[in-house]
């Protein structure tokens, strides 16, 4: 205590002074408030215990909200703070220019299936070992679908209200055999305006705030439609009847009162709050959430009823979105050294089965995965999905691909929540991807 | 009779206000007294089992956020903030208000700079300070924090100190002290009042920045302001809502301290900084 | 004025002057250069001169005046509401502020909690799940409206920001009622005026500055609002909740149009200069107060 007072009594003069003292350790700039942080924690502990002092690692982490924005600002300015950051495939177009491509060791290649490194290659260079993967699950409560699949009185009522508000009867089926359509039709009976039975307030919770990550997760929706950005010849197609559907399948959700209110307002924690209070009976989310949803000291309400599949399937077949998170060399580093040490030992094999062990998300190799696979169950599930389902837009890579999303969020949330009509939202979003994708 | 009924109703319509206006903060201490479970279970008023665990936590990640480190950024900033104001604006009011100079120009332009939306020179401080190192330092924050209070301060300066009578002044000057003489041992001895309330004034403003805070530091010199957000994404699964809105009440206690028990400069300084103005 | 002072007087209005050149001046300068320029975060140290698209381009863009037409409605309806309740506070409670002053500590709390902060915590009051307000409206009336909804948004920032600010005016206007001459109103009183009628002939007339001061202030902050509103909601569902300030911050930032931000912030500083000049005006005309 003493000692972090003089730290801190110290750290306070130099600032005063405004005179940063050379520091000789690597900083990290991680990804933070989720289990991607614990991993990483962990990580950085199980490396410090053996790394000299001018190697050790110091993370460091800033607020969620606005991230990339920042990170993108303190790059271009060449800022030092950090020698090694978080990098994502979305925005490696954006990044590259300001970071140094990597050498990746062999052990990285034994620890990663080359599918997994690819998400952090950009013009063909290396930026970055790719800590964690992350695509999308279906939540639902089992113990709840369980009932519906088994009660004949539940499963009346659920005919009814399919034909009632999606116009023909439907029976309830086990979530890996999902329609799009069938998720609507649970979501609706599991509401408790619409059915007085149901012992969950919400159907589902859609998250619909003007944010960027919540046009990942919905996106998959468009993509079992047959959307896309763009076609082959460069054309945005994102008014296509595919993304009407799919805007449509939200919409009518939120209309009909599935989802809570202030869902316009909604991301990753409300939801998960919404899901963790046992008040919703399914969910789209990142499968990261898993973790903490699962772990009766959180949410005890939910934990050990929640049960994951791959998103629902659409006429054009079963989609989820995928990228990387991923960590790389800032350009600007002063200790670049270091900074390739640590990366290289991240990359090993033992690093990941830490991180994983540690709450982290990799995708691994079959060989790797195999030492988790008790404990991280979800991670064999993440490959698979990963493998079988896995897609990227078609321009989505692109220098300018967050500020796509950052439209389609602006667009879209203004169609959902009755600000813009269909064809106005689509216009908008086409005519400004348009601008932004243009080669 | 009547008059007893209406005092009762006026003692009615203080309280209700009293609680309406701080609801947030009474409702933010009432979620920060329960543990995780019950605010899960019960969003009521009513506190089942009261403790302080939340409280706990926080100092417990401060691996993770480090509150004391927040706070102490927004300690340091504001106090440099506040005393450079007024390091700079004192000697400058008293050039307006004894040699006129500058009270054409100077006066009106710190003044009116207090309608400007600011965010119109985030941008280029932005810029500026990448350039020379003041990003995500504590000087740096503290340089823009003076920035906002300047002109408040220098309204309260220039008009307390017209205000001062001329002869003490007048005396020493015949005695022979030269203008830093008079303004260090006769001006400012005689400004003390001024100085204490515009410096609380000053003090809870700069605590209360926020969007400098958010633009400027990254981790360093991170305010609790800007921390305190933070906390709302500090466990990945959901938001921790009882450790929330512990840290929000950390961070709100020194300010609304400071306000309770100097209510009355702070209540003379934002009138005189209003009507002057 | 002898010579010696006035060069004294320079002196002493040197650092001021020297601190608001620095940090006000130079960022003036640099940014009317990259509100001229085409300009990334690319090439931020190399910007490219090209003229006033920047501008046409601000001027063209809806979202633009949508943000300005809601900074300028919130200012004035908050600024409204804040006024007529601060002034119905003052005066109905003054009797009680008489006798004991250290009530109104009490109701200037909340002023002492950083806007920020105050957005945080209705985010926590307002969780269907977790919140208070929620909790007691279903409690009481079986059901609560979406608050931070599209339909509700601009009530509940316009209630968030009333409730924070009000105590100013309350306190201004307090302190401007209490300095209304007893003598004046003995005077009316004998004269026979009474209650509502000596308030609106007597009190009202003399409080008048106080009161357009009072607005003119909590206009200017809530029209530039940024904190509460970035913390509590963002720019809302399809941009429904950005104001002035969030569409400068989301156009630097988020979308990484430099050129624009300061375009928009350059408009935005010649708009304020012009209500700055029909205000002084105003004043200059009235005078001494």
């Amino acid at each position: 205590m003493t000692r972090l007072n003089t730290l801190l009594t110290s750290a306070a003069l130099f600032a005063a002074l405004g005179v940063t003292g050379a520091m000789a350790e690597v900083t990290v700039l991680g990804w933070p408030g989720g289990p991607e942080e614990a991993g990483l924690r962990k990580a950085a502990d199980a490396y410090n215990a053996t790394a000299t002092d001018a190697d050790k690692v110091k993370l460091i982490f800033f607020n969620r909200d606005g991230f990339f924005d920042k990170l993108a600002a303190d790059l271009a300015a060449g800022s030092t703070d950090f020698d090694v950051n978080l990098l994502a495939t979305y925005a490696l177009g954006r990044y590259a220019p300001f970071m140094d491509p990597i050498t990746l060791p062999d052990a990285s290649k034994a620890t990663f299936p080359e599918k997994v490194l690819a998400t952090m290659q950009y013009d063909g260079k290396q930026y970055g070992i790719p800590t964690d993967l992350s695509l999308h699950f279906m939540y639902y409560r089992k113990d709840l679908v369980e009932k519906l699949l088994a009660d004949a009185d539940w499963k009346a009522k659920y005919g009814e209200i399919s034909e009632k508000y999606l116009g023909k009867k439907l029976e309830p089926k086990d979530p890996d055999a999902w329609t799009w359509e069938d998720w609507m039709a649970m979501a609706l009976f599991f509401t408790k305006s619409i059915n007085s039975d149901s012992p969950t307030r919400y159907g589902t919770v859609l998250q619909m705030k003007n944010l960027l990550f919540n046009m990942m997760v919905w996106q998959s929706t468009a993509r079992a439609q047959g959307g896309d950005w763009m076609n082959d010849k460069g054309e945005i197609t994102v008014d296509s009847p595919a993304y009407r559907t799919a805007l449509d399948i939200y919409k009518k959700l939120y209309d009909e009162g599935t989802s809570p209110k202030d869902s316009t307002t909604y991301e990753f924690a409300e939801a998960n709050a919404a899901f963790g209070a046992g008040q919703a009976a399914t969910m789209l989310q990142w499968n990261a959430a898993f973790g903490d949803l699962d772990n009766k000291d959180k949410t005890p309400a939910v934990a050990g009823k929640i049960g994951t599949v791959a998103p629902p399937a659409g006429p054009e077949g079963r989609f989820t979105h995928i990228h990387g998170l991923g960590l790389g060399i800032n350009k600007a580093s002063k200790n670049k050294e270091g900074a390739v040490k640590f990366l290289n030992w991240l990359g090993t094999p033992d690093a990941m089965v830490i991180y994983a062990k540690a709450g982290g998300s990799p995708a691994l190799s079959d060989a790797v995965v195999a030492k988790v696979s008790t404990e991280r169950p979800d991670l064999v599930k993440l490959g698979q999905y990963a493998g079988s389902y896995g897609f990227v837009m078609h321009g989505g890579t692109a220098a300018k691909a967050l500020q796509v999303y950052e439209l389609q969020a602006k667009e879209f949330t203004a169609y959902w929540s009755g600000g813009k009509s269909l064809d106005e939202a689509l216009a908008a979003a086409k005519t400004g991807m348009a601008d932004l994708l243009k080669p | 009779m009547r008059k007893s009924l209406v005092n009762t109703l006026r003692w009615l319509v203080f309280a209700v206000a009293v609680i309406v206006l701080n609801f947030p903060v009474i409702a933010t201490l009432v979620t920060s007294l329960k543990s995780e479970a019950e605010i899960m279970t019960n969003a009521s008023l009513v506190i089942e089992a009261p403790t302080l665990d939340n409280y706990a936590a926080v100092f417990a990640m401060a691996d993770r956020f480090d509150i004391l480190h927040f706070l102490m950024n927004s300690l340091v900033a504001s106090l440099i903030g506040s005393a450079l104001a007024i390091f700079l604006a004192f000697p400058a009011a008293y050039a307006m208000a004894r040699f006129g100079v500058g009270r054409s120009w100077l006066l009106p332009l710190a003044v009116n700079l207090r309608a400007v939306p600011l965010i119109i020179f985030a941008i280029p401080i932005y810029l500026m300070f990448q350039q020379v190192g003041l990003l995500d330092t504590r000087f740096g924050l503290a340089l823009i924090l003076c920035l906002v209070n300047v002109p408040l301060v220098l309204v309260l300066f220039a008009s307390s100190i017209a205000d001062l009578p001329l002869e003490i002044e007048e005396a020493g000057r015949v005695d022979g002290a030269g203008t830093l003489r008079l303004l260090v041992y006769v001006v400012a001895p005689m400004s003390l009042n001024v100085v204490a309330a515009s410096s609380v004034l000053a003090f809870i403003y700069s605590w209360n920045e926020f969007l400098f805070g958010l633009m400027l530091t990254t981790n360093n010199a991170t305010p609790v302001s800007v921390g305190a957000s933070f906390f709302f994404a500090a466990s990945g699964g959901g938001v921790r809502w009882g450790v929330a809105a512990a840290v929000m009440i950390l961070a709100t206690l020194p300010p609304l301290i400071l306000g309770l028990l100097m209510y009355r400069q702070i209540g003379r300084s934002m009138t005189a900084g209003a009507v002057k103005g | 004025m002898p010579r010696t002072s006035r060069f004294e007087g320079r002196l002493l209005i040197a650092p001021l002057t020297a601190f608001l050149i620095a940090l006000l001046g130079f960022p003036l300068v640099l940014d009317i250069i990259y509100s001229i320029s085409h300009v990334g975060f690319e090439n931020i140290r190399a910007p490219e001169l090209t003229g006033f698209s920047n501008y046409a381009k601000a001027i063209a863009d809806p979202e633009f005046w949508a943000a300005a037409w809601f900074s300028l409605r919130f200012g004035l309806i908050v600024a409204v509401i804040q006024v007529v309740a601060g002034l119905g506070l003052a005066v109905f409670l003054a009797p009680l502020f008489a006798k004991r002053p250290w009530l109104i500590a009490l109701l200037m709390l909340p002023m002492m909690v950083a806007p920020a902060l105050v957005g945080l915590m209705y985010r926590l009051i307002l969780h269907e799940f977790v919140g208070a307000v929620p909790y007691y409206l279903l409690e009481w009336y079986g059901d609560f409206p979406a608050f931070l909804g599209r339909d509700w948004a601009f009530t509940t920032l316009v209630t968030v920001e009333t409730l924070q600010w009000t105590p100013f005016a309350l306190l201004i206007l307090h302190s401007s009622y209490a300095a209304v001459s007893p003598d004046i109103r003995e005077a009316a009183s004998l004269d026979g005026a009474r209650g509502r009628r000596l308030f609106l002939n007597i009190d009202l007339p003399l409080m008048l500055p106080a009161i357009g001061i009072t607005f003119f202030l909590r206009f200017i902050d809530s029209f530039r609002v940024f904190d509460n509103l970035y913390t509590l909601v963002g720019p809302g569902a399809g941009g429904s909740t950005t104001s002035m300030s969030i569409y400068i911050y989301q156009a630097f930032f988020k979308v990484g149009d430099i050129g624009l931000a300061v375009a928009a912030s350059m408009l935005l500083l010649v708009a304020s200069f012009m209500v700055l000049w029909v205000i002084n005006g105003l004043t200059a005309r009235k005078a001494p107060l």
